[in-house]
């Protein structure tokens, strides 16, 4: 194995793993603006890039508006949502397993819904970023890989900025912190939780459309990604930003490197065993979260 | 009216061993097999219910303890060449054993991780046995093995007898020390510990019992269906078997049977909605849930609240402090 093999398989893993940390974020914005963890996040991110199979690859709209018209739609289910299911039991101090099983359930209504919906045959569009090989000195890389690693970092300056530098961002992290001071304070709650699930639901929508090109789309899919975005989220540490970002390329670096030089078929073993020992040993993830309960 | 149904909750038990005794003569083939899968669900939920409704821990590898049981079952059978009485013996105790096991992350973890770690358990089982070709039989599937009872009808009957004793059991320890230890725990567990309550033993207890029952409901099912497949033990079935404890209350041992049953023979009247019964499952869990734990003053939400429950399902927020 020579180091350029070794320098693609690192690209390649990060390809994977930018798409992991993307519900990964979405789980810890939602945790930390709400203490909820969001067990459907894989399965928007699913729903996501079916819209995109729909509104891209059938109705033929151009790549750019298409991304967008997906991403917004995406965005007011994840506003929605909040504002009529979830907001209204976390006001009441609904017992928080009684909202996690309503996360379950709501997980598995959009897996069978987009099951009802496309069916249940892996589906594909034309990759938008071209499907020529790129040769750079000894590498072989595929034009989306370099796509995806771009379009997410842009993103991610963008999120940066939008909760460090903006008003509504500093409300989002101030009702994150505090509810009953930021309410005091004259911030709307129940709106600003309602933004988060807007915000993570949407960077979900955009892995779901980033996606298409690595794997075919199944309604299932949102399954196993989302089991990685949440070894993601405990590994790199629940409700950090730069640990869910970190831990998504570390699942995604990792099990690719794993699957070329072991075994493809115990991949996902490999990231299972590694998240419960990480959960076993270093439950705070990297950079250590306060999981332990305030007594 | 009133009395009559007052009547029959108060000897449900009774009334369900009766049904069930009765149901093999008047159904059909087919509706008996659907009764039969209903019978072995309701074991296993009986078991999850252990775990989740009484400790509180929500489990979602519940069906990888169910193929767990069903495979230990099978590969002692094939491979081993051994009795099928003393297969199931053994294989419920590698299941328990196991069972316990995962009973030590909950020592440390609690809520979404918990789910996370038993979500990884499942996934891992299930694809260990789609790649341990040679012991599990892979994607194929294993079949050949020999059953309890040559005859199928005394497997079910068999079944029906180690429910009822399941329900007897499991509401004895539902008002038990340890079933009130798990009630406590439930509620705050660090208050819990503080009274003395020994946290990690009723963990445990509670992980190997639910283990036991879903490994004994594994071997009925490789019973009712001589074949079994990875494809059977995904988590979408850990999550139907969420769904049939929460259906029956979280608290009530005779609402989750009924549950059970209901639940698995709710796709077979639903057969216009084929591959969308669990979309309605879900749908109806999610209003079920959203109903219940949420007052409104809104009257179209009131009247829906009064329909669920006419049907008796059990509403936790009349126990005190089941709200946090």
């Amino acid at each position: 194995m020579t180091i350029a093999t070794l320098f693609q398989l690192i690209l390649n893993g990060l390809a994977m793993g930018v798409i992991y940390s993307l519900p990964a974020l979405g789980i810890s914005l939602i945790w930390n603006a709400s203490g909820l963890f969001n067990f459907a996040q894989g399965d928007l991110l699913t729903l996501g890039g079916y819209l995109m199979l729909s509104i891209f690859g059938a109705l033929k709209i151009p790549y750019i508006p298409a991304f967008v018209t997906v991403i917004v739609i995406m965005g007011l289910l994840g506003y929605i949502l909040s504002q009529i299911y979830f907001y209204p039991m976390l006001e009441q101090g609904v017992n928080p397993q009684i909202i996690l099983i309503g996360t379950i359930a709501l997980s598995v209504f959009i897996r069978n819904l987009i099951l009802v919906i496309w069916g249940s045959t892996p589906q594909t569009y034309a990759n938008p970023f071209g499907s020529k090989v790129m040769q750079i000195g000894k590498l072989y890389l595929m034009p989306h890989v370099i796509g995806i690693v771009i379009i997410v970092t842009l993103l991610l300056i963008f999120l940066q900025y939008f909760l460090r530098g903006t008003m509504i961002g500093t409300a989002m992290r101030a009702v994150a912190q505090n509810q009953t001071a930021s309410w005091l304070m004259g911030i709307r709650n129940d709106r600003m939780i309602a933004l988060t699930f807007l915000l993570s639901t949407a960077i979900a929508a955009v892995s779901g459309i980033l996606i298409s090109p690595i794997i075919p789309l199944t309604p299932s899919m949102g399954g196993i990604i989302a089991v990685k975005a949440m070894s993601a989220v405990v590994i790199g540490g629940l409700g950090s930003f730069t640990g869910a970002l970190v831990g998504g390329i570390v699942v995604g670096v990792a099990e690719t490197i794993f699957a070329t030089l072991v075994d493809p078929a115990y991949r996902d073993v490999f990231t299972f065993v590694v998240l419960v020992i990480f959960l076993l040993f270093r439950p705070g993830g990297i950079f250590r979260a306060q999981i332990s309960e305030k007594v | 009216m009133a009395k009559l149904i007052e009547l029959l909750r108060k000897h449900a038990l009774l009334v369900i061993g009766i049904i069930l005794l009765i149901a093999p003569h008047i159904t059909s083939q087919y509706e008996f097999y659907v009764l039969q899968r209903g019978v072995q669900n309701a074991i296993h939920v009986v078991g999850l219910l252990i775990l989740t409704g009484y400790g509180g821990m929500l489990s979602m590898g519940s069906a990888a303890l169910l193929a767990v049981g069903a495979y230990a079952y099978g590969i002692l059978l094939v491979k081993f060449g051994l009795s099928p009485w003393l297969g199931m013996i053994l294989a419920t105790a590698l299941t328990t054993i196991i069972g316990a096991g995962l009973a030590f992350p909950s020592f440390k973890l609690s809520g979404p991780f918990l789910v996370i770690t038993t979500i990884g358990f499942g996934e891992i089982v299930r694809i260990l046995l789609l790649n341990l070709e040679p012991i599990t039989g892979g994607a194929y599937g294993l079949s050949g093995f020999a059953k309890l009872f040559p005859n199928l009808q005394w497997v079910y009957y068999f079944m029906v007898i180690t429910l009822m004793f399941v329900i007897i059991g499991t509401e004895r320890i539902g008002r038990s020390r340890l079933g009130l230890a798990l009630k406590a725990i439930r509620q705050d567990e660090v208050v819990a510990e503080s009274m003395g309550i020994d946290v990690r033993r009723a963990k445990l207890v509670a992980f190997s019992l639910s283990a036991m029952l879903a490994g004994l409901s594994g071997i009925f099912l490789a019973n009712l269906t001589g074949y079994m497949s990875p494809d059977s033990f995904t988590s979408a079935e850990s999550t139907t078997y969420l769904l049939m404890v929460v259906m029956g209350g979280m608290q009530s041992v005779i609402g989750t049977v009924i549950s059970a049953i209901i639940l698995t023979g709710l796709p077979e009247v639903l057969r216009f909605l084929s591959s969308s019964r669990l979309l309605v499952y879900s749908l109806i869990l999610l209003v079920y849930l959203r109903l219940n734990w949420v007052k409104s003053d809104n009257a179209f939400l009131k009247f829906l609240k009064s329909i669920t429950k006419r049907f008796g399902m059990y509403t936790s927020s009349t126990e005190p402090g089941n709200r946090s």
